[in-house]
């Protein structure tokens, strides 16, 4: 970037915000605003490096915007006289900037009718005028996603009329919930980056600190935004404090607090001071912080008040009772009262499934149980930590804690290698060691693959089983059932499923799709060339979803039209023969069908499920069952969708 | 990233007028909203020199003489980038015309 450019795009990154919004008040139409305050934008680009950055250049750029808002008013409409009295009023107006508009647009970005992750692109967009480039670098994702989920967003709101605003009365509280929500989110996934090789990204939390505190200028009559801004002050003075030099994290006990940034800290108690002066019974945001404060005001971790944090937590959970804010108050309750206190609350929350793949809580587990010198049972949690965590930071740290434990020696074969073991047998065909290996995996992820096989229990199987799949339909609980079974015999153990009772089997509805429904599938433009390929292959041949998706390239006889699948053949006719040269496009070998993106770090399926080519894994059942349920919703009376199980031809 | 804009003491004697201060507000303002802004203050212009050389310390009481190169004031700013702080300081310099401020990055804690 050339210095004018830099001058153009920190120019922009202060002014947007302001020129959308007083855009959006002109032309009713934040997607609008947007382009036109681009086109502003590219004009600055085209006309500065040839005559200068302008004295003022927030106003040039304003004036710009304008110009271009009045063109097209003057444009598309046709000339009726009100629109041009419009045009003329505002030509001889400055841009009716209020001083409320960016709170307005604020509340726009972040409605209620867009999903989540799209608020979030949106606002760091509208109100921090970041590039589409810049917010997928954040958020470690393709600028294309971005720049697609901002379109998709911004029509929505074209769509469903959202006027540019302030709400009053009953809906403000929830819409501004909405708009704490998009910032908060935007902090953590700086503050505690929840994938990619760095613990933290700087630039959204300073995004984030910006957003709120521009807000709390905005709405300085609400607590909640006190608090909100007093919660990011306090855990952004931590920044430097909490990785190591090589990236580790450092829990806050350990911190060295010389290094916790005093100025935002003060910041932060100041904010909160602002939130009691608004007053009001604390809501979940003034209470976090308040939590903060507790950590902020302790001048050594011994001097924390454990036993006022875990009240606050105990208060927290009150108003939002997460497993989550329960695993903080188990924490709290371990310092303030001792380990067995935290243990206790810690193991009410192990058959939570929302907390199945979290991987905080077998961190916190480990960290109880090693101060109550149960070092086994630890070292099996912090890796059970480490294997959950997509954070290769957080992952490194997690291992190192599980190493540094004293270890009893050896005490046999693990779990984790009987289970390999056990899918190596050759005597298994494909799709059974597909089927049994999902099942081990996942016992693995529960109780520790380091756990010595001969110590488990089968009470530990009925507790991963009831955490897992206690909400799975009694056929797929079955199957797990059987592969557990199975996999006890061949090590000889006892009876593993002693307590997991086989469930009754009621006959689902397979009738098979009848011709109309078919039809629709078939001839639908909305439909990937993978899903038709699918669909039309398991129509023709008739055999079952988990037997097609466990297809490589390499078992396809084109000519024969034909699959060896085992010790079966998968036979299909004329469409699928002439759909599945066009899915495979000259690949020779891997899967036959691959999901839409390649596998995140830490999330490496085995060779046999990755594409050598492409780089993509295999096409889950899951998956592939979810899409055809979603693609069928609208053909099923009952509105359910149906199952790739129903394509199996009525003949 | 942090900058500390020092600002020096203007060469005119003409004392700051009132709508310099009512701009002035309204700038410290719109950079305290917007976050930008972390810290500011105006100096005295007298202060204390201290010198170290070996093991002796000297201090010395002003006013210097140099009174045009003494800090008159400074910001602390946290911004996305060093052109955003010169934007900022572009804009502060507009509303206390002739003089000079230098901007440095701050590193830390």
């Amino acid at each position: 970037m050339t210095g004018t450019r830099r001058t153009i795009d920190a120019v922009w990154k202060l002014e947007s915000a302001k020129i959308i919004a007083g855009l959006t008040r002109m032309v009713h139409d934040v997607g609008l605003a947007e382009e036109l305050a681009q086109d502003a934008l590219v004009a600055a680009l085209e006309q500065w490096p040839e005559s200068g950055v302008p004295d003022n250049p927030g106003a040039w750029l304003t004036a710009i915007a304008k110009r271009r808002a009045i063109d097209r008013i003057r444009r598309s409409q046709r000339l009726e006289r009100k629109q041009e009295q419009l045009a003329h009023e505002l030509e001889s107006s400055a841009l009716p900037v209020e001083q409320d508009d960016v709170l307005r647009l604020m509340f726009i970005s972040c409605h209620p009718v867009l999903p989540t992750e799209a608020r979030a692109a949106l606002t760091l967009r509208l109100v921090g005028g970041l590039t589409a480039a810049e917010i997928a670098r954040a958020f470690l994702v393709t600028e294309s996603r971005i720049a697609q989920r901002i379109t998709d967003a911004k029509r929505t709101l074209a769509e469903e009329r959202v006027p540019f605003e302030l709400p009053q009365g009953p809906e403000l509280a929830s819409r501004l919930s909405s708009v704490l929500e998009v910032i908060y989110l935007i902090f953590n996934e700086g503050y505690s980056a929840t994938s990619g090789d760095d613990l933290m990204r700087p630039g959204l939390c300073l995004e984030a600190l910006r957003l709120g505190r521009l807000l709390a200028e905005l709405a300085p009559h609400e607590a909640e935004v006190h608090g909100l801004v007093a919660l990011m002050e306090v855990q952004a003075s931590r920044a430097a404090a909490r990785t190591g030099p090589s990236g580790e994290p450092v829990q806050l006990h350990e911190q060295n607090r010389g290094r916790w940034d005093q100025l935002l800290i003060r910041r932060g108690f100041t904010a909160m001071l602002r939130a009691r002066e608004v007053g009001g019974p604390p809501g979940p945001y003034v209470l976090q912080a308040a939590i903060a404060v507790c950590h902020a005001q302790a001048r050594t971790a011994e001097d924390t008040d454990w036993a006022q944090i875990a009240t606050l937590y105990q208060a927290l959970a009150g108003l939002l009772p997460t497993p989550i804010v329960q695993l903080n108050r188990a924490v709290a309750l371990g310092m303030a009262h001792g380990p067995e206190a935290g243990l206790a609350l810690v193991d009410s929350l192990v058959d939570d499934p929302a907390l199945r793949d979290y991987h905080l809580l077998p961190g916190v587990r480990g960290d109880l149980l090693v101060r109550l010198g149960r070092y086994e049972e630890a070292r099996l949690e912090f890796e059970r930590a480490a294997s959950l965590t997509r954070n290769a930071a957080e992952r490194a740290f997690l291992l190192r804690r599980a190493d540094e434990l004293p270890f009893a020696g050896a005490s046999g074969v693990t779990l984790g290698e009987a289970v390999r073991d056990f899918l190596a047998r050759e005597d298994l065909d494909a799709a059974t060691i597909r089927s049994y290996g999902q099942t081990l995996r996942r016992l693995c992820l529960a109780v520790g693959e380091r756990l010595p096989l001969a110590s488990l229990t089968a009470d530990q199987v009925a507790r991963v089983f009831t955490t897992a799949w206690g909400g799975a339909a009694a056929k797929t609980w079955n199957r797990h059932r059987s592969a557990v079974r199975s996999f006890g015999a061949w090590a000889a153990l006892t009876d593993l499923t002693v307590s997991v009772d086989r469930r009754a089997e009621t006959r689902a509805r397979v009738s098979a799709l009848g011709p109309p429904q078919l039809d629709t599938l078939w001839s639908g433009p909305e439909f990937s060339l993978r899903e038709r390929t699918l669909w039309r292959l398991l129509h023709e041949s008739g055999a079952g979803p988990g037997a097609v998706l466990s297809l490589n390239v390499e078992d396809l006889d084109l000519d024969d039209r034909r699959a060896r699948v085992g010790e079966t053949w998968v036979n299909w006719r004329a469409e699928t023969a002439r759909l599945l040269p066009q899915l495979l496009a000259g690949r020779t070998r891997g899967p036959v069908f691959l999901a839409d993106r390649r596998p995140g770090p830490g999330r490496m399926p085995t060779s046999a499920d990755l594409c050598p080519e492409t780089g993509r894994r295999r096409l889950s059942y899951e998956r592939a069952e979810y899409l055809f349920k979603q693609a069928t919703k609208s053909l099923d009376p009952a509105g359910d969708g149906y199952t790739l199980r129903q394509l199996k031809s009525r003949d | 990233m942090r900058y500390l804009m020092m600002s020096k003491a203007s060469d005119t004697d003409t004392a700051p007028d009132e709508k310099l201060y009512v701009e002035m507000g309204k700038f410290i303002e719109e950079l305290t909203a917007t976050g930008a802004l972390l810290a500011t203050g105006g100096l005295e212009p007298s202060g204390v020199v201290m010198t170290s050389r070996g093991d002796e310390i000297t201090v010395t009481d002003g006013p210097f003489a140099e009174a045009k190169e003494a800090v008159a004031g400074f910001a602390l700013v946290e911004v996305r980038s060093k052109e955003e702080a010169i934007e900022l300081g572009r804009r502060f310099r507009k509303i206390v015309g002739d003089g000079e401020s230098v901007i440095q990055q701050v590193f830390g804690p």
